[in-house]
């Protein structure tokens, strides 16, 4: 049983992380390849105002998730001024950077070894401490993100981010703030992507840089591709369908040395055949 | 508005023989815009008048589009004014230009492809509730109701241009027609009162031509004041109470259609001498 509530609640923390992606890249059309960088950052504060008893889970939480809208807009100014192919390799620069601040920051970080023994959530001083406790207020925080999510689709917001997305000149021209949008779907993101790095951080107990990686910036676009970009459900769906994936290859008899590699090629496999094949995802419309 | 007696042509070109109190409607003054060496509009100079029709015309590379650019805020001239109503149009952004009254559409028209055509309308519709990611978040029954209203407004500005029954349309699915007058609905949307329309006659077949001159009457019956880019001279003549001519980024001449095409000066410059 622990071992899906443990699937559960990995997957519930990627679905904030996947609507973060949706927001941006999907919805936006900011391709940014640095959501996981975003996504450490949380994680890190989190697991450090926890481990130094400076603050409770959900001030900790708060805290992370501001420091994440600031870091976001920061990391997504160049969108304003690169353009789509430009920025993917200025996104690409600036989760380099992190990963190599998470690596080398060893006082702040752990370094590579990471940061172990990170204490359990809580709620106003009231410790989480079983997975199934957790498995509640993980599904919570994955509601209220979803509500987030589809409330600011169906409002004006929404449309103007998309119509942003196929073309900034004429949303300028119909007399709407480019800018201000843009930041605004950064600060969102960020704050989603942050939040999301505070219940990694707590439910695993643990975290180290190779959770925010290049390769989990990937990952994420992965199951927003396959999911489906654009909507709520691709949202959900893809992080549920692509994480059950390492748990069907542990059925398969294959060494756990090439299990790693096997799942990123499998991913990389994926995305390549659902951009070429079924673009629009499981359930969702054209990227 | 008193403004010179149209029929006679100003080779010359500001009109502030005008009223003392009255502004022009909309004044271009010594506009200079130059790519590198080439001065896409030199010293270019002219006004609208409020409820007419202008179309601006000029062989290609004339500065045509250039000067919508420098009017509606995508373009900063090197040197130059341009004022609306008295105000002074110098520095600000295209929002601000479309705040203060002035929308344009563009000569590839700039539809948003994968929105509905109600979509593409709703966009253009100014300081909508849940705008903005708070608004939408903490008040979803105020944006939701207040959606209900502005859909309303899109839907009359698609009826306006006669495309009522498309509103749940994508525009891919539209014919390209359909799309010219779905960007008038969003310019209408706009609630701007000087509509800058780049070539709306262009690529239509004979009957479309007919259906968009008429809704440009009418929206100047509606008092908007139009001025229009436009090659085809039939249409020019139909619709234009003033034309100016624009050749090689300077106004050549400013008049009623009739005065421009009959000056073979013109003629020769606009038709390479083919007349």
């Amino acid at each position: 049983m622990d071992f899906l509530y443990s699937y559960i609640i990995l997957a519930e923390v990627y679905v904030l992380l996947g609507l973060s992606t949706n927001l941006l890249v999907g919805i936006a059309g900011i391709f940014s390849v640095s959501q996981a960088a975003v996504f450490g950052v949380g994680a890190y504060l989190v697991a450090h105002f926890l481990m130094t008893e400076t603050l409770g889970f959900i001030p900790a939480l708060v805290v992370a998730a501001a420091a994440c809208i600031a870091l976001n807009i920061v990391v997504t100014l160049p969108s304003l001024r690169v353009s789509g192919d430009y920025f993917v390799v200025t996104s690409f620069g600036i989760q380099l950077l992190a990963t190599a601040v998470f690596t080398n920051w060893t006082n702040a970080t752990g370094g590579a070894n990471g940061l172990p023994g990170i204490p359990p959530p809580d709620l106003f001083g009231l410790p989480l401490e079983s997975t199934g406790q957790l498995v509640i207020l993980c599904s919570v925080a994955m509601a209220i993100g979803g509500l987030a999510f589809w409330l600011l689709m169906r409002a004006p917001f929404g449309r103007l981010l998309r119509a942003i997305r196929e073309d900034e000149l004429a949303v300028a021209a119909a007399g709407k703030n480019v800018l201000r949008a843009k930041v605004s779907a950064a600060a969102l993101a960020g704050a989603f992507a942050g939040s999301a790095g505070g219940f990694y951080a707590t439910f695993l107990s643990f975290v180290d840089p190779s959770s925010f990686d290049l390769d989990a910036s990937i990952l994420l676009l992965t199951m927003v591709v396959v999911g489906g970009a654009r909507t709520l459900a691709g949202s959900i769906l893809g992080p549920f369908l692509l994480l059950a994936l390492p748990q069907v290859l542990t059925l398969v008899e294959i060494p756990t040395s090439i299990a790693a590699a096997m799942r990123q090629l499998i991913y990389g496999v994926l995305l390549i055949l659902f951009m070429l094949f079924r673009p629009q995802g499981l359930a969702g419309e054209k990227l | 508005m008193a403004g010179p007696d149209p029929a006679i042509p100003s080779r010359t070109l500001p009109r502030d023989e005008g009223s003392p109190v009255t502004a022009p409607y909309l004044q271009a003054q010594g506009v200079e815009v130059a790519f590198g060496g080439l001065r896409a509009l030199r010293d270019c100079s002219f006004t609208v008048d409020k409820g007419k029709i202008t179309c601006l015309v000029g062989p290609n590379g004339a500065g045509k589009t250039t000067i919508f650019n420098v009017i509606t805020g995508f373009l900063r001239p090197n040197d130059g004014h341009v004022s609306f109503q008295g105000r002074s149009l110098d520095g600000l952004r295209p929002q601000a230009i479309v705040a203060a009254g002035i929308a344009r559409s563009f000569q590839n028209l700039r539809l948003f492809v994968d929105l509905s055509a109600l979509d593409n309308v709703m966009v253009a519709l100014p300081s909508q509730a849940g705008e903005e990611p708070v608004g939408a978040l903490f008040r979803p029954l105020h944006v939701a109701r207040a959606q209900r209203a502005q859909r309303e407004r899109a839907r009359e500005a698609l009826a306006h241009v006669g495309l009522a029954d498309k509103a749940g349309e994508y525009v891919r699915n539209l014919s390209y027609g359909e799309q010219k007058l779905l960007t008038i609905a969003r310019l209408l949307a706009t609630g701007a009162e000087l509509l800058l329309l780049d070539e709306p006659a262009s690529g239509l077949s004979a009957g479309a031509l007919d259906g968009i001159m008429a809704l440009l009457r009418r929206l100047q019956q509606e008092g908007k004041t139009l001025l229009v880019v436009e090659h085809n001279t039939r249409v020019v003549q139909q619709i234009a109470d003033d034309v100016l001519f624009l050749h090689q980024g300077h106004l050549m001449a400013q008049g009623t259609p009739e005065t421009i095409i009959a000056d073979p000066a013109l003629a020769e410059i606009y038709f390479g001498g083919a007349l």
